[in-house]
């Protein structure tokens, strides 16, 4: 059955949209992508939705937010607000994942390991800054396919 | 040829200016430069390895390069960079902030066409198309684009400078119940809820409903 | 710095989606004593050992209350502290007890007009914010069986519900629907409304 997560997408776009000029001035690589490239979010079968959305939502609870802190405290507020919403939703998507069977087909596994590979492929720092930067990808994908 | 030293003030504000998906990149010449400035425009598909020069702006005196074209995917993110050159010397290369098509444009308000009887009056909506190479292409609304699109309409009766607001999903609205002989203003602006994105509201439409039999 | 006291009675007021933490003032004779705020999410507490943030806008302020609405903007649990200032002297956090979780704010039915303009019947909502939505229900009197509603969003202004029978008379009631925390409030009071009766001409 369908994951759907009633989410406060409002909220955290809103959040992004404060900080998105300068997460995105944070990181100087216009040639490598986390999330679009080589492989795109656009491309995920709408089966595979739910379960590329929680490997996302924990990527960036485990992985990206811890490592964005920065010298601004507008801006640490900001990180702090998505982060706080990104677990809220976390939670609810794994309470939904219990109920129902939230599939992780094959195609959708491996397009999280290439996500994984893309942020190995860097520095810590810049590829937490990169991943929050991208965080709009992950916001039109979402939305788009609600 | 190795690239040229760089003294030359660099164009200034390189932005893009989109309305409905038209995507023109614009700059400021540099400071201080007067006429005969040459500028050179690329971009580059975020996350994909290469910059692209754009032909048709190369060598170019004007301060603005249409890559509407190249920027047309909106799943896609894109930078774009201007080199200036004047009397042999050149600027560095200075780049746009990341584009988000989808989030980045500014929307048009809708057309609209009224109709009236004695007591009601009829309007048709029409969300504007997303831009396209040629009109033999095939049309895409931006109601495809923004499956959350809605329309916001004004009514405004002359006689009493009364206002109502309509908050829609579909594209047509009858208002019923009217006062015959009377001139209702409408106006219309498109809502998108995430990405929040508001058009204007349109200019007004003046239709007067027909005098009693 | 234990010569200044951690302030006390430290609370959450939170209306409608508005929260403001307070505390009771730390009096030091012909000195201005000054609070700097700071708050920790459940992400802080799980994920970034423990880290607090400051409120720049409540950093060095002479007030006993801060509003915190901008920082709790997710629906976890929150911790919240205070701590005095005086020059360089500084007090120990006085943190308030328990957590605050924006799901448990009071919210307040909508203010609310309802106006007939000839045969159409009309609403004006106060704005709450972009937290909100409102679901407005309206029906025939004598009809309470066929409720319809209406749910919006943007409240601009004066709102076209429906149009009337002649003469009949209308009634509407409203709450509020907070979808981030899934709550709605309870219902404003029911107004009334008489459409514009038949004037003959009009419908000859």
């Amino acid at each position: 059955g369908a994951c759907r997560v009633s989410m406060s997408m409002t909220e955290i776009r809103a959040g992004f949209t404060a900080i998105k000029a300068n997460i995105q001035s944070r990181d100087p690589i216009r040639t490598l992508s986390i999330l679009s490239h080589p492989q795109s979010l656009h491309k995920v079968k709408s089966s595979d939705r739910c379960c590329i959305t929680h490997h996302l939502f924990t990527f960036y609870v485990d992985k990206v937010f811890k490592h964005c802190r920065t010298e601004d405290s507008f801006v640490n507020r900001k990180i702090s607000s998505i982060a706080n919403s990104f677990l809220s939703a976390r939670r609810k998507l794994g309470q939904c994942r219990e109920q129902n069977n939230c599939v992780c087909g094959e195609e959708s596994t491996e397009k999280f390991k290439q996500i994984l590979a893309n942020y190995e492929g860097l520095n810590v720092t810049s590829a937490a800054m990169k991943s929050l930067g991208e965080l709009d990808i992950l916001l039109d994908w979402m939305e788009k396919s609600r | 040829s190795g690239e040229l030293y760089c003294s030359l003030p660099n164009p200034r504000n390189v932005h893009f200016e989109s309305i409905n998906m038209k995507n023109v990149l614009h700059w400021s010449a540099p400071e201080g430069t007067g006429d005969g400035v040459l500028y050179k425009v690329k971009y580059a598909v975020y996350g994909v390895g290469k910059w692209i020069r754009k032909p048709e702006c190369r060598n170019i005196n004007r301060t603005w390069c249409d890559l509407s074209s190249e920027t047309s995917d909106y799943e896609e993110q894109y930078y774009a960079s201007v080199k200036a050159f004047l009397n042999g010397t050149c600027s560095v290369w200075m780049e746009t902030t990341r584009f988000n098509p989808l989030t980045d444009t500014k929307i048009d308000p809708p057309m609209i066409s009224v109709s009236s009887t004695d007591k009601s009056i009829s309007i048709i909506l029409t969300a504007p198309e997303k831009w396209k190479r040629s009109p033999e292409e095939e049309s895409i609304s931006l109601l495809q684009v923004y499956p959350g699109l809605q329309y916001n309409v004004s009514v405004l009766n002359k006689k009493t400078k009364k206002r109502w607001f309509f908050s829609i999903n579909n594209n047509t609205l009858v208002v019923p119940w009217l006062e015959p002989g009377t001139v209702y203003c409408v106006s219309a602006q498109i809502h998108v809820t995430t990405p929040v994105l508001d058009s204007s509201f349109s200019k007004e439409h003046c239709i007067a409903t027909l005098k009693d039999k | 710095d234990a010569l200044l006291p951690a302030p006390q009675s430290i609370s959450i007021l939170s209306t409608n989606m508005k929260h403001f933490l307070t505390w009771s003032p730390v009096i030091v004779q012909g000195a201005t004593v000054r609070y700097s705020v700071e708050f920790q999410g459940e992400y802080e507490r799980e994920y970034a050992n423990g880290s607090w943030i400051p409120i720049s806008e409540c950093s060095l302020t002479t007030a006993t209350v801060c509003n915190v609405t901008e920082d709790i903007s997710a629906t976890v649990a929150y911790r919240l502290r205070v701590r005095a200032e005086l020059g360089a002297t500084r007090s120990p956090w006085g943190t308030m007890k328990g957590f605050f979780n924006r799901v448990t704010t009071s919210l307040t039915p909508p203010l609310l007009r309802v106006l007939a303009d000839g045969y159409h019947l009309l609403v004006e909502l106060a704005d709450m914010g972009p937290a909100f939505q409102f679901r407005v229900l309206y029906w025939k009197k004598g009809h309470e069986s066929r409720v319809q509603q209406k749910v919006m969003k943007e409240v601009s202004s004066m709102v076209h519900l429906d149009t009337m029978e002649a003469g009949a008379e209308y009634c509407v009631k409203a709450q509020t629907h907070v979808e981030a925390i899934n709550r709605s409030s309870s219902f404003s009071p029911t107004q009334c409304v008489r459409a514009q009766r038949d004037t003959s001409g009009w419908w000859l």
